[in-house]
């Protein structure tokens, strides 16, 4: 049950009507069963994988929280034991066919003929939620709750298909679900659903298209430098509407039964800096990672730049292959680590704080190398192989030739959707603006006329664009 | 011996004015506002344990654990300890 389908939005808004009926004492009873059923209608065979990263959470945290000494044993074990269900079952065909590659046989068999493990969605994000429960609970951040309250925590269905990755302490205690109904949940709601699916069918499926073609076209086809730079583009905006379009459905579907999730972006290619687009990019996984390997890592040297820089490559590269079992992950998350080590050079040659602002000309060009870095180390994430990366970066950077092969129209919408990138900024704030205009006013026509007018609109404009073509690319992480 | 709260306050208001090179005011977020990142914690640390005589052991700390001066001041209190 795709977030963007007809079926996902009559489970959702049945689901929300019978949340708000119910006493407030059934609603968790119903959510638990919205959640299994929903995480049954990708994968029955999977449900008990959830379940199975509850138990390991609720053995470990309780050992942790029961025993001060040996509490650091039972965490490594925790996280050893999460690590290993992901590898399993996320990274083995990779392993598999690598170990294949070089020649290593496992009794008498190629490696490479051994078929790959079924993948169960959501893997990659609720196992680093259960890692940082264990590691928060080993902090004394956060208490030990029931299983059941745990099994509520990792199943909940908004977030468990492609996160945002949420901290037990900013859930946890929303999980309650005893809030008193405010007929604000459903605006904030259907506003980040409706723009979640015109994102996703109509800006991130359409992109798609060309972004698949150019992409999965033979080796044999060379690509000239205009249609390089576009296509690497036009990926970057159809990753960045379909992640932001499911997460504004995720975000939007917790909202409507009064529940906050964190963010996940801030219109990450206005980024000032490397550093910067990952305040903006991804920011659940980003806040993760600085809180659970990146800050642990470097507090053990404070800060000294050469393990910084080398701890920035290999922190960003993991990053990667959390992604996917690919070498093109890995060298766009290895081509990140080097933008970060980068940026932190020049800061500190700069004498910077690591926390103080450039200015003026190296500020105007640390935005516009960093927009250009991101775009570029796209094409390893998107290409089906390093060697097909590596034709398309060479169209774009050594063999430099001007034709235009795709319709006018591919250049034509990939510019609009970039403009609207551009702009995006001053259309979220004027529409701030409006909203607390109406509001301030008094006036509740924004929220009864002209909010149901945008929302018909932005339905229609979602099934006129339905089609096949609609899994989110997160989800396939 | 830790500082007492007083002298933490004012030693944390120094480090995050000295890093951010503006005046800090107590509830003003420093961490997740942004205007300081998980390096700049890290110097923090290390500002904190010069101006205090002690010694902020990292291993159990987030960043977030920084984010106000009130926060810092309950940080040191927990996890600071006192230089021999």
């Amino acid at each position: 049950m795709a977030f963007n389908s007809l079926t996902y939005l009559a489970f959702l808004v049945a689901v929300a009507v019978l949340y708000w009926l119910l006493p407030a004492r059934m609603r968790r009873a119903l959510v638990i069963v919205a959640s299994v059923a929903f995480y049954a209608s990708w994968n029955v065979m999977f449900l008990w994988m959830p379940l199975c990263v509850a138990a390991v959470v609720f053995v470990c945290g309780k050992s942790i929280q029961a025993n001060a000494v040996a509490g650091k044993r039972w965490l490594w074990a925790g996280i050893g034991s999460l690590l290993a269900l992901l590898v399993v079952f996320k990274y083995s065909s990779f392993v598999i066919a690598n170990l294949g590659h070089v020649g290593l046989t496992l009794k008498g068999a190629s490696f490479s003929t051994v078929s790959a493990l079924a993948f169960p969605v959501g893997i990659s994000f609720y196992t680093f939620e259960a890692i940082a429960y264990l590691v928060d609970v080993r902090q004394g951040r956060v208490k030990m709750p029931g299983f059941v309250d745990l099994c509520l925590f990792f199943f909940f269905w908004p977030n468990i298909l492609s996160g945002p990755i949420v901290r037990a302490r900013e859930l946890m205690p929303q999980l309650k679900l005893d809030k008193t109904f405010e007929p604000r949940f459903v605006f904030e709601g259907a506003d980040r659903i409706v723009w979640g699916l015109v994102q996703k069918n109509v800006i991130a499926n359409v992109l798609g298209i060309w972004v698949d073609r150019g992409f999965e076209a033979s080796p044999g086809v060379a690509l000239s430098t205009v249609d390089g730079w576009f296509l690497a583009i036009a990926f970057g905006m159809q990753i960045y509407f379909d992640f932001a379009g499911y997460t504004n459905l995720a975000i939007g579907t917790a909202r409507l039964i009064g529940v906050t999730l964190p963010e996940n972006f801030r219109q990450p290619y206005h980024a000032a800096s490397p550093a910067d687009f990952w305040n903006r990019w991804h920011m659940t996984l980003s806040r993760w990672i600085r809180d659970y390997l990146f800050f642990p890592i470097n507090a053990k040297w404070k800060g000294a730049p050469l393990p910084l820089y080398v701890s920035l490559i290999a922190v960003m590269a993991l990053v990667g292959v959390w992604h996917g079992a690919g070498w093109g992950f890995v060298l766009w998350g290895a081509m990140h680590g080097v933008y970060l080590a980068a940026y932190r050079m020049y800061e500190n040659l700069q004498g910077g704080s690591g926390g103080a602002k450039d200015s003026g000309i190296s500020s105007a060009v640390w935005r516009i190398v960093t927009l250009v870095a991101v775009i570029v180390a796209w094409v390893p994430f998107r290409a089906p192989s390093v060697a097909k990366a590596g034709a398309i970066l060479g169209a774009m950077f050594t063999r430099m030739t001007w034709r235009a092969e795709y319709g006018a129209l591919f250049y034509a919408v990939t510019l609009l959707v970039a403009l609207f990138c551009a702009i995006e900024p001053l259309l979220t704030r004027a529409l701030v603006e409006l909203d607390d205009e109406f509001a301030g006013s008094g006036l509740s026509m924004f929220r009864v006329v002209v909010r149901p007018v945008a929302y018909l609109f932005g339905l229609t404009l979602f099934l006129l664009f339905d089609q096949s073509y609609s899994q989110f690319i997160y989800s396939q992480f | 011996m830790l500082p007492d709260s007083e002298t933490i306050r004012n030693a944390a208001r120094a480090a995050a004015s000295e890093l951010t090179g503006r005046s800090i005011k107590d509830n003003q977020k420093l961490v997740s506002s942004g205007l300081i990142d998980s390096l700049a914690v890290l110097k923090l640390i290390s500002l904190l344990e010069k101006k205090l005589n002690i010694a902020i052991p990292p291993e159990t700390l987030q960043p977030e654990d920084f984010d106000d001066v009130a926060l810092i001041v309950e940080t040191v209190e927990r996890v600071g300890q006192a230089e021999k």
